[in-house]
């Protein structure tokens, strides 16, 4: 008994609620997917018409030179009787200001918005090396220690846990716990301890003191180094756990040790994941705002920080001869305070009058600085996809 | 098989498991293990899956040790007349002169040569010579010697999964151990690899005592000197491949034999 065919096509869909739901679904998705993208193109496209002007130009060389090796310093806007605008800095205003004579109409100051934004790159620059190194070594020991020593178990679960954790406290939070730990006590090696000293341990020829590093690139770094740590131990101990247990049992049982397993059959399969994951944390550092407020940044500075008033190194010989007072003045920019890019571009957002000399400087920072996070980005996923070519499995 | 029979014409074993009780955690996989591997001789362990031949195995060489909880707690393991859980044994020098090999065939992501020099690398050896020559002879044993002399820095991965199993037996036989374990090494291979396997294995006892464990009891027949079955972690028998194949002394080989098991 064959029923007779309704229609023609006897694979007709029944517009069934089943399928309603299948359409539903697909649209659903879809249009989700495409928002974000939109979104992120519309963000990429506001950035990239309003900052790109700022830093490139029309002339040789293309590129603003000035925006990008200048400091930031406050810009001097005068007008004359015409309406013609000439933007300078306070050293030229006066010699502006004398050759209009009696064409000078007005003059008007921007903080922060002229010169360009070198101290920022540079500040940014040195917190990331920080802040990065102290977190790869960290993470990448504590990643091994879980993943290869550690006993599976509960107290392993609560480490994890607390690692979770610790990836969700707010940055200020971090900003506030560097302030505390690494201004105000972490220890320093100091012939006389300052008065607001936490304890000062007498070694002899020296005094240990934990009164802090105060506000600069160390202090800054380590912050931001624990702001980063969980994503790095946590990709870490991925890396390590999708090299194939075989390895680690075939290098055991031809009598290699822990460690040796670990140097010569874990980590090098496990370091290119380990590296993308560490740029990505540099990508993560150089955004943050918070944890540097309290620890390095500041919102001004004239100089960058080996530019300090220090007597020159004598030239009479080479610098080798002189290389303590060398290794002490490079160890010298570490403690220094900085400027950092997402503080300078909240400083020039939120804490001066707005008008478009300010917004020009904002458009033009946050170019920049999506330009570096963009390019650390690309080049991990270069990093990458090279060393997984060199080491599958 | 009294352990002082005054035979001194035979070696003493290279291994001997005496009473030996072991636990994963809580509960006992092995139950009471007697068990003599005499030198140049290949021994099979058989039974059903689960009956813990595998660990019996892994208790030569002690890797075991790497699962938590797992240990023996009773009796005792002596390989080359040495009590190997006794304090100051060291695992890396055990595991030297213990080989093994894996059911699935695991080369590193290296050079041919790197693989096969990996144990005496890590066993502190630099000298070019003693790695070469190492490394020839080695892969002579595991008859990959002529197929691969010329490509000896390509990948391991690029070989076929016969030749990558005969490399490992050359990578775990480069520190000329005494004994030499595999875990169902044929268990992935298609039937030309597995003769290739079983021929090898023949050589290798002239050199090495061979421990193998086998679902496949024609494979044992054919490359074993003596069998071992293993029953519910219990050994049910242990005696020469022919008798035992040929005539089982327990109802419960006979039936495992037979393939009428219940
Ligand atoms: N790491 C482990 N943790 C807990 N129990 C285990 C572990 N490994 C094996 N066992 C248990 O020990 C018993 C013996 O396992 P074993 O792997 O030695 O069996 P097998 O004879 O090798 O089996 P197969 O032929 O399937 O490989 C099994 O009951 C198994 O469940
Ligand atoms: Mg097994």
């Amino acid at each position: 008994m064959t029923p007779a065919p309704t229609t023609d096509n006897p694979f007709a869909g029944d517009n069934s609620g089943i399928q309603k739901r299948e359409t539903a679904a697909r649209w659903a998705l879809r249009i989700g997917s495409h928002i974000v993208v939109f979104t992120t193109l519309a963000i990429m496209l506001h950035i990239f018409v309003k900052g790109a002007p700022v830093v490139f130009q029309s002339k040789w060389p293309f590129v603003n030179t000035q925006f990008l090796t200048k400091l930031p310093a406050t810009l001097h806007v005068i007008e004359d009787k015409q309406g013609h605008r000439i933007e300078t800095d306070v050293n030229g205003a006066d010699a502006v200001k004398k050759k209009l004579g009696d064409d000078f109409r007005s003059e008007k100051t921007v903080s922060y918005s002229g010169g360009g934004i070198l101290g920022p790159i540079v500040g940014t620059a040195l917190l990331v090396v920080v802040s990065v190194g102290v977190a790869l070594f960290l993470g990448v020991a504590c990643a091994i220690y879980l993943s290869e020593y550690a006993k599976h178990g509960k107290f392993l679960e609560t480490v994890r846990l607390a690692i979770l954790n610790l990836a969700g406290v707010p940055s200020v939070v971090f900003g506030l716990f560097g302030l505390g730990a690494f201004v105000l006590t972490a220890p320093v090696f100091v012939d006389v301890p300052a008065d607001r000293s936490v304890l000062a341990i007498p070694l002899g020829f020296t005094t240990l003191s934990f009164e802090g590093w105060d506000t600069c690139v160390l202090s800054g770094g380590f912050t931001l180094a624990f702001v980063i740590l969980p994503v790095i131990i946590t990709a870490s101990e991925q890396c390590l756990q999708a090299v194939p247990q075989g390895f680690r049992e075939t290098s055991m049982a031809l009598g290699a040790t822990r460690w040796q397993t670990i140097r010569y059959s874990v980590l090098p399969f496990a370091t290119p994941g380990i590296l993308t994951s560490s740029i990505l944390g540099i990508a993560r550092a150089a955004g943050e705002t918070a944890p540097i407020m309290f620890t390095a940044a500041l919102a001004f500075k004239d100089k960058l920080p080996w530019q300090k008033d220090m007597p020159p190194l004598p030239t009479d010989a080479s610098i080798f001869a002189h290389w303590e007072q060398s290794v002490e003045r490079f160890l010298g920019i570490f403690t220094e305070s900085v400027q950092a890019l997402p503080y300078h571009i909240y400083t020039i957002a939120a804490k001066i009058p707005q008008n478009e000399y300010s917004e020009r400087a904002q458009y033009g920072s946050v170019f920049v600085f999506l330009v570096l996070v963009a390019s650390l980005a690309t080049s991990s996923i270069l990093l990458r996809k090279r060393l997984r070519a060199k080491y599958r499995w | 098989m009294s352990a002082d029979s005054p035979a001194i014409a035979t070696p003493p074993p290279v291994v001997q498991v005496r009473d030996m009780d072991f636990c994963y955690g809580a509960s006992q996989a092995l139950f009471d293990i007697n068990l003599k591997v005499e030198y140049h001789r290949v021994t099979a362990l058989i039974g059903p899956s689960g009956c813990g031949k595998s660990t019996l195995l892994r208790c030569v060489n002690r890797m075991n040790d790497r699962v938590t909880g797992a240990r023996v707690t009773k009796g005792e393991v002596l390989v080359k007349g040495k009590n190997i859980h006794h304090a100051d044994v060291d695992l890396t020098q055990l595991r030297k002169q213990v080989g093994m090999v894996f059911q699935k065939s695991n080369p590193f992501p290296k050079s041919i040569y790197e693989n096969v020099a990996y144990g005496l690398r890590i066993h502190g050896e630099k000298s070019k010579s003693v790695l070469d020559e190492a490394v020839e002879r080695s892969l002579t044993h595991a008859a990959l010697w002529e197929e691969l002399k010329d490509r000896l820095h390509a990948n391991a991965l690029a070989l076929s999964g016969g030749q990558q199993q005969r490399l490992c037996i050359a990578r775990a036989i480069a520190t000329l151990p005494d004994v030499l374990l595999m875990d169902e090494p044929c268990s992935a291979l298609d039937p030309i690899s597995t003769l290739k396997i079983e021929e090898l294995m023949h050589q290798l006892a002239k050199e090495f005592t061979v421990v193998i464990v086998t679902h496949n009891m024609q494979q044992a027949v054919r490359v074993s000197d003596y069998t071992a079955f293993l029953h519910l972690g219990k050994l049910v028998e242990f005696a020469p491949t022919e008798e035992l194949f040929t005539n089982p002394r327990e109802k419960l080989t006979e039936a495992y034999l037979r393939g009428t098991f219940s």
